[in-house]
Formats: C-alpha cells, structure tokens, sequence
C-alpha cells in the first residue's frame, strides 16, 4: 500500500508538470487558434479542480491496472502498459475528432505527447510499485 | 498468446463497441450532441471512417491488454474489472476535457456512465472469450 501511494504521488507530480508545460506553454498558441472549442481562460481557471481529479482519476486506474496485471515486471512491463494504454486513448480520441471540429494538428500533437507521457508515467509506477513477494516479511 | 482466441475476443469487442456507439451516441444522445452544434461537427462533415478506425484501435489494443496483462486466468470476472479500470481511466480524460472544453455536465455524465457500460461488457466479452488452453 505504501509503495502504491507513493507510485501514485510520483506519477501525479509528474503528469501535472508535463500537462502544465505542454497545454499552458507550449501548446498554447495552438489552442489560442481556435478559440470557439475551449472555454474561456477565467472559466477553465474555475474550473481547474476538475484537472486536478481528471489527472488523478487517471493515475489511479492506470496504477490499479498495472497492479492487477502488470506488476512483478518493473520498468519495462510499466513502458509496455503505458505505450498500450496510450493507443488505447489514441483510438478513443480518433473518434472524438471524428464528431468535434478539432484541428487535425491537435490530434498529432495530443498522440505524440499523450505517447511520451505515458511511456514515463509507466517507468515510473513500474520502479517504484512492486508486488508483495509471498512469505516475505 | 493463442492468436486464434485473440482475434475471436478482439472481432466481437469490436462488433460491441460499435453497436453500443452507434446506439448510444447515435440514437440516444443525438438530441444533447445536436443541441450544442458549436462543439459538433455539422451531419456531413462527421468523418465515420476514423470513428471506425478509433474503434478498431481501442478494441484491439483492449483485447491486447487484456491478454498480456490478465490471459493467465483473468477469466470473466477478471474481464469486467479490468473492463471498469480502463473506463475508469477513460473517465479522468474525460474530467479534464470537461475543464477544457465548453462540455455540459449532462455530456460528462453520458459519456462517464456510457463509457462504463461500454468497457465493462467489452471486458467480460474478452474475458469470456480468451481462456488459456488448460494445462495437459
């Protein structure tokens, strides 16, 4: 439970960087292009909190899938989770831009990003949650 | 991984994820998405291929997960809550999308419960169908 905890602490310090630096700064022209999609800055300001649980929300399936099935395989088994869990959402937001006019640059720039976050976020539940060991005191 | 198994699980949670999409976004919540057409695409600029293309996406690597991760046993209840986690973690997307963009509670409430359904069907039908040959 500790080890899980503290997975959880590490992969969410780190999302909410990686979030913060790609959609806050370098990102932000971009969505500055088609303003009529996002919400108004002082409204997304308001409504911040719900990044906060959407990224925690996150972090917390991503841990209990990779504890149910995936632990025991360090490293490499959490970079192999996070790669399949990524295509995964890729699929998902395929369909969604197939609905809502998004720029097609947004959909690359959120796959390739969404890729390299969860290749990391996985090498990091994956060092740091281990698996009781049977017997072990 | 017994490939035949693999492509039997992976064809009917496709076959699943499209019906339910079509019947729960299409019909059922036609008239919210229709209400907000500054968020939607107009009818005809829908592109239905790459609804499809999504949808064989997400049903292959769900099935692929699945296998890798829970194959050696996870069987129908493994597949229903492996199903549930991934929507779990398809809702925190959706939580932050919310934030971003100009959505109702109502469409992140629709898409949360839908999103459940979806997944944790399509995990018990993976689950149901991907057993590992018994040990001789």
């Amino acid at each position: 439970m500790k080890r899980f905890i503290f997975a959880f602490i590490a992969a969410y310090i780190f999302m909410f960087a990686w979030g913060w630096l790609l959609n806050g700064v370098v990102l932000k022209g971009v969505y500055a292009e088609t303003p009529n999609i996002f919400r108004p800055r002082d409204e997304m300001m308001s409504l911040f909190h719900w990044i906060l649980i959407g990224q925690a929300v996150l972090i917390l399936a991503f841990i209990l899938i990779y504890a149910s099935g995936f632990a025991g395989g360090g490293v490499s088994a959490g970079i192999r989770l996070g790669i399949l869990l990524e295509i995964a959402a890729i699929g998902s937001r395929m369909a969604i831009y197939a609905v809502q006019p998004f720029p097609g640059k947004l959909l690359v720039y959120g796959s390739l990003s969404g890729l390299v976050e969860m290749i990391i976020i996985g090498a990091i539940v994956g060092a740091i949650y281990k698996p009781r060991i049977a017997g072990a005191t | 991984m017994n490939w035949k198994k693999f492509f039997t699980a992976f064809i009917a949670t496709f076959v699943w994820i499209f019906v339910f999409g079509w019947v729960y976004h299409g019909m059922l919540l036609h008239n919210t998405y229709a209400a907000m057409p500054g968020l939607m695409r107009a009818q005809t600029d829908v592109q239905f291929p790459l609804i499809i293309l999504g949808q064989v996406v997400m049903a292959f690597f769900f099935t692929l997960i699945f296998v890798r991760g829970f194959g050696s046993g996870g069987g129908v209840a493994g597949g229903f809550r492996y199903g549930f986690l991934l929507a779990l973690f398809l809702c925190g997307l959706d939580i932050i999308d919310y934030a971003v963009d100009p959505l109702t509670t109502t469409v992140l409430f629709a898409w949360w419960i839908g999103g459940i359904i979806e997944l944790a069907i399509a995990g018990v039908i993976v689950g149901a169908l991907y057993k590992p040959a018994a040990a001789p």
